[in-house]
């Protein structure tokens, strides 16, 4: 940094000169900027402008200015917390909603589903397709319901899945034997050439 | 459950890979125009009848779920080759060569029918001329969709009255082929759904199918001329638009030795079975839901009334409740 430079600046500072390209370069340079308050301050000293007290530690300052105004203060400082609260049950109420909702709607397709298991299982006789189907029928829910509260209804309970086993068993046999009118005739022509 | 569906719509739908999919499916279409349900349909039915496939699905009903097997081809004379196996518990395997479609089962010895249409977890229709369906039924084209990791395009097929349940197809957009199928109330609920997991399109035939063909199938059941139309003495007064019967005789209940006299009507798309049998009881209407098929049974004045089929317990009530006896005595019921 050479001794010409801080002249400048002091030239400056004592508006002797003043040029862009040198307020740029002490604005850019910490040392010069430095220089520069400095002599700002010695100026003010000379001059007995300094003021009674460099407030340096700003944070004191406005420490002592709060505990000055505790009663301005206060009531703002209420409100806004009152208000912070509030967003944050707001914040809180809008998850909890949709989580809510969600839940509901879990719930309601469990609901659903349960219904219609108990529905179904409560209707149906396990499966049509078992050789030995009996085994499986006193599996539905619908029996547990009936909590063998007579051994005749259960009887005919058993007896009613049973009829309808066979029903439904022998439907699907009658629709396998059951050959459409119109196909009948020709195929049956067809039949005794279809080799064997 | 509108709301999971909801949900579940919109994670579909913001999810990238589907619009890329969509993308495909707009160069499909500009390939093949493919504009209405009914078209849909008609692509299905064909796509069933003349490609190689080998596919699983599963049944899910109520409480339990059928995994199957399903190969399809077709060989060089043009026959169509079919086997259908169920793949838990005892075996149940359904084969078919052209027009000889051959069960086996735990019930009964093998056998073979003469005919052309297999009965499984699929309604014939969907291979044969689906509009016959329409005097009863709405073709609805609904939306896209994916199932099977395939981009699918959902077809309702909706009664027109409200006695019959609504069955919804999701098609392959590539080939036309069944993704998926479920059976639904009118007001949504699904009751079973054939859900498609695994699905394979060849040139030729699989393997198995080509054993088939060397295969001797079951001796053809022999069905006396007129033991499908045999002359009983009630009629069935009511049944919703479009049913028609395909059977009545008079047998016994397979496994419970209960002599029946029997009616078997179809719209095309679903079965119901009627069964009359006079009986000494007397019990008040009781049904059983097995899936989409409701099995309703009753006994009033000495006559047991059983209607079993994918329809409504309401309608089966109904059906039920509209059989007259032409007949007085209730003797001449016995078979």
């Amino acid at each position: 940094m050479s001794e010409s430079k801080f002249e400048t600046v002091s030239s400056l500072v004592d508006s002797y000169q003043v040029n862009d390209e040198l307020f740029d370069e002490i604005v850019k340079d910490s040392h010069l900027s430095d220089t520069w308050d400095r002599y700002h301050l010695i100026g003010d000293a000379l001059r007995d402008e300094v003021p009674a007290a460099i407030n340096i530690d700003l944070s004191l300052n406005i420490a002592n200015a709060i505990a000055d105004e505790p009663t301005v203060l206060a009531p703002v400082v209420k409100v806004s917390f009152s208000e912070t609260v509030k967003a944050k049950v707001i914040q809180f109420a809008k998850p909890f909603g949709q989580v809510a909702i969600a839940a509901s709607a879990a719930g309601l397709m469990i609901f659903n589903v349960q219904q219609n298991v108990a529905d179904n299982e409560s209707f149906t006789p396990n499966q049509i397709v078992q050789t030995n189907p009996f085994g499986g029928i006193a599996e539905p829910v619908s029996l547990n319901y009936q909590q063998n509260s007579q051994v005749s209804q259960k009887q005919a309970f058993v007896e009613q899945q049973r009829r309808f086993q066979a029903l439904l068993q022998d439907h699907q046999q009658q629709v396998k034997f059951t050959v459409p009118a119109n196909s009948v005739a020709e195929p049956v022509v067809e039949a005794e050439d279809t080799p064997k | 459950m509108r709301l999971l569906v909801r949900l579940l719509l919109l994670v579909t739908i913001s999810s990238p890979a589907l619009a890329e999919e969509a993308k495909n499916i707009s160069s499909v279409e500009s390939i093949t125009p493919v504009e209405n349900a009914g078209s849909w349909l008609k692509r299905l039915s064909h796509s069933l009848k003349t490609l190689n496939f080998s596919t699983s699905f599963v049944v899910v009903k109520n409480n339990h779920a059928e995994p199957y097997h399903w190969f399809h081809g077709v060989n060089e004379k043009g026959a169509e080759l079919e086997i259908l196996s169920l793949l838990n518990g005892a075996r149940r395997d359904v084969l078919r060569k052209d027009n000889v479609i051959s069960y086996i089962e735990p019930e009964l010895p093998p056998y073979s029918i003469l005919s052309t249409e297999l009965r499984g977890p699929i309604p014939n229709i969907l291979s044969g001329d689906i509009q016959k369906l329409s005097a009863a039924y709405n073709f609805n084209l609904v939306g896209k969709s994916r199932i099977l990791g395939r981009s699918a395009q959902l077809i309702r097929i909706v009664a027109k009255d409200n006695n019959r349940y609504g069955h919804w197809l999701w098609l392959d957009q590539k080939t036309g082929l069944l993704l998926k199928m479920a059976v639904a109330t009118r007001k949504g609920q699904l009751l079973e759904q054939v859900q498609f997991t695994h699905l394979d399109i060849t040139e030729s035939p699989a393997e198995s199918l080509r054993q088939l063909q060397s295969t001797e199938l079951p001796k053809i059941l022999e069905i006396p001329k007129g033991y499908q139309q045999q002359k009983l003495l009630w009629q069935v007064d009511w049944l919703p638009k479009g049913f028609k019967r395909l059977n009545a005789n008079r047998h016994r209940i397979n496994s419970t030795k209960q002599p029946v006299e029997f009616m078997l009507f179809s719209d095309g798309l679903v079965d119901v079975s009627v069964y009359v049998t006079p009986s000494k009881e007397q019990r008040a209407v009781d049904f059983v839901m097995d899936g989409a098929t409701v099995a309703l049974n009753q006994a009033i004045k000495g006559v047991e009334i059983s209607v079993v089929g994918k329809i409504p317990s309401k309608t089966a009530k109904r059906i039920a409740d509209s059989v007259i006896l032409l007949a007085p005595s209730t003797s001449s019921v016995q078979p």
